[in-house]
């Protein structure tokens, strides 16, 4: 009986060495999963989702999210084989795969991003710098109502850029911008175009200018020169500026005065014929001047023979300096407006005969753009 | 004889036990995915990016987890499992955060369309206040051109909103309208005081 229980307690001792053998074989034998390599991967997955690579470098991050699914799906085939048979070469590959294409995507992201904001920046910045300028050089140029609004449309997404800018949305950020460009461009480029055709004239206003400024030296009298661009009205006295004024003209005021009731102010040499002191005049005071003159009405003659005006067409007449200026804008139905202390000023000077000439710059369009 | 055939198959059993008793919670991945999927439809993804990744990387980690226990010969899913369950409950806060940020920009965006809306009406008032006829005619008609064009952003804006978009793109465009209009109105308060002076 003892010996019985002898020899079971051996047989025992014996099976379980034998399993405990086996056991340490076995688990030596199991294969193991790239742990590292796939925990790489999630978290260079992780990093480059939070650098926005989803927006910035979409395509590398989606690449890198499959090849992460990969290795997963691979990881699971694997997990579904007989234990000792598993073999995570190809997991690992995808996980090795997969972190790569993730730093790449985060590394790019950061380089775009840095980029898109640079230039939205830069874009933000030159916008409204031609808004700016748009407002300093051409608010005043009659531009017709559709194109004021893309303007008002472009400074609308210029502000909502700016906004997408300030919360670092900067792809939503260039979306607007570039519309925003779009529309400012197309009234600044319409304004600018409009100014060029304007001073096609630009030698024929120099020559008169040199001509008053001429006379008023040899004759040792004051003449006034009126800029309508910069809005400025000169006076001269012995061919010396003296005087400057800011001076408001027609609504339509860029060209020449084609027929009444076009709110255009004249261009040419005149001469006051009439000055009308306060109460005579419903405008403080007035210096009336010789519209139309001799070659104003062969230029209207001939624009109706050419049909540029309808035959039914009046030559307009009536213009006059006078005060009430000083509005900020140009809003007289063809006159040039002065301030009431600058028309006293000039009214006191001037008599019936002093030359006027009415051009519209004396400096050229490249000077007024690159001054703005 | 017996005894020994009894011990081997007793020892085998154990084993086997050992290696395969422990199960995928599979029940608790699907109820963190449903809470994931339900943050999303709440529009947490929108309202609170950050913690809805939070989220989603934290499952990843999970699903990780479980996997590595299934390349294992002695499994266990207890420590995924507790993960699971607290990630379900976290999905659940975020989800209900979401809703809670989305009713504030909801509000934020309807109390600013009732002000750039006043806004705009006061801008429409002053430009039938400042001076007519052929005095500052062109200005006013071209501020009268930007508030159409800024009433039709509005509009825009309105439509989103009452469409139940994005309630952050309607404050940042209210926003836009808001500084223009604010513009406008100094422009007119200006010219308008202008006037009085004289």
């Amino acid at each position: 009986m003892k010996r019985s229980w002898i020899k079971l307690l051996l047989t025992v001792v014996f099976v379980c060495v034998i399993l405990s053998g086996l056991g340490w074989l076995f688990i030596k034998l199991v294969p193991e999963p790239p742990m590292k390599e796939l925990e790489e991967a999630r978290a260079a997955i992780s990093d480059a989702r939070n650098h926005n690579s989803i927006i910035y470098s979409a395509k590398i991050f989606k690449e890198s999210r499959n090849f992460y699914d990969s290795a997963m799906i691979a990881w699971k085939t694997e997990n579904k084989r007989f234990i000792l048979f598993r073999d995570y070469e190809r997991v690992r590959k995808f996980a090795v795969l997969s972190e790569k294409k993730a730093s790449e995507a985060t590394k790019r992201t950061i380089a775009k991003a840095n980029d898109m904001k640079a230039n939205l920046k830069n874009d933000l910045d030159r916008l409204n710098e031609e808004v700016k300028s748009f407002e300093k050089i051409f608010s005043s140029v009659p531009l017709p109502q559709d194109m004021k609004k893309k303007n008002a449309k472009g400074k609308l997404l210029l502000k909502e850029a700016e906004i997408a800018y300030e919360k670092g949305q900067y792809v939503g950020g260039n979306v607007k911008v570039t519309e925003a460009g779009e529309y400012i461009t197309e009234s600044y480029e319409m304004a600018r175009s409009k100014l060029s055709d304007y001073f096609r004239s630009y030698q024929k206003w120099q020559d008169w200018a040199r001509v008053t400024i001429n006379e008023s030296k040899q004759n040792n009298s004051y003449a006034i020169l009126v800029e309508k661009v910069p809005g400025l009205c000169h006076v001269y006295y012995n061919g010396v500026r003296k005087y400057t004024f800011d001076a408001e003209f027609g609504e339509n005021w860029m060209g020449d005065k084609m027929s009444r009731g076009d709110d255009a102010t004249p261009e040419g040499r005149y001469m006051i014929t009439r000055k009308l002191a306060n109460g005579s005049t419903k405008y403080y005071k007035a210096l009336m001047i010789n519209y139309p003159n001799e070659q104003d009405l062969a230029e209207f003659k001939s624009r109706i023979r050419s049909g540029v005006i309808p035959s039914n067409a009046k030559i307009g007449d009536l213009i006059e300096i006078h005060g009430e200026g000083g509005k900020g804008g140009n809003w007289t139905k063809g006159c040039i407006a002065l301030k009431n202390s600058d028309i006293d000023t000039l009214y006191r000077l001037v008599s019936s005969g002093t030359p006027v000439t009415i051009i519209g710059s004396t400096s050229p369009l490249n000077q007024i753009m690159s001054a703005n | 004889m017996k005894n020994r055939f009894f011990l081997f198959v007793a020892t085998i059993a154990a084993v086997a036990l050992m290696t395969s008793c422990a199960k995928v919670p599979q029940a608790n991945i699907d109820a963190a995915n449903a809470a994931i999927d339900s943050a999303k439809t709440v529009q947490a993804d929108i309202y609170l990016p950050g913690e809805f990744t939070a989220l989603n990387d934290s499952m990843t980690v999970i699903m990780q987890k479980i996997e590595a226990q299934k390349s294992k010969l002695f499994k266990s899913y207890k420590a995924p499992k507790a993960k699971l369950v607290a990630l379900r409950a976290q999905a659940s806060q975020v989800a209900a955060n979401a809703v809670v940020k989305k009713e504030e920009v909801k509000k934020e965006a309807e109390a600013g369309l009732v002000a750039v809306k006043q806004l705009l009406a006061d801008d429409q008032a002053l430009l039938k206040k400042a001076p007519r006829g052929k005095e500052g005619k062109a200005v006013l008609d071209e501020i009268k051109g930007e508030l159409s064009v800024i009433e039709t952003s509005i509009t825009e804006a309105q439509t989103a909103f009452d469409g139940g978009a994005n309630y952050m793109t309607v404050v940042d465009k209210i926003k836009a309208a808001n500084d223009q209009l604010t513009n406008i109105k100094t422009e007119l308060d200006d010219a308008i005081a202008k006037v009085k002076k004289r």
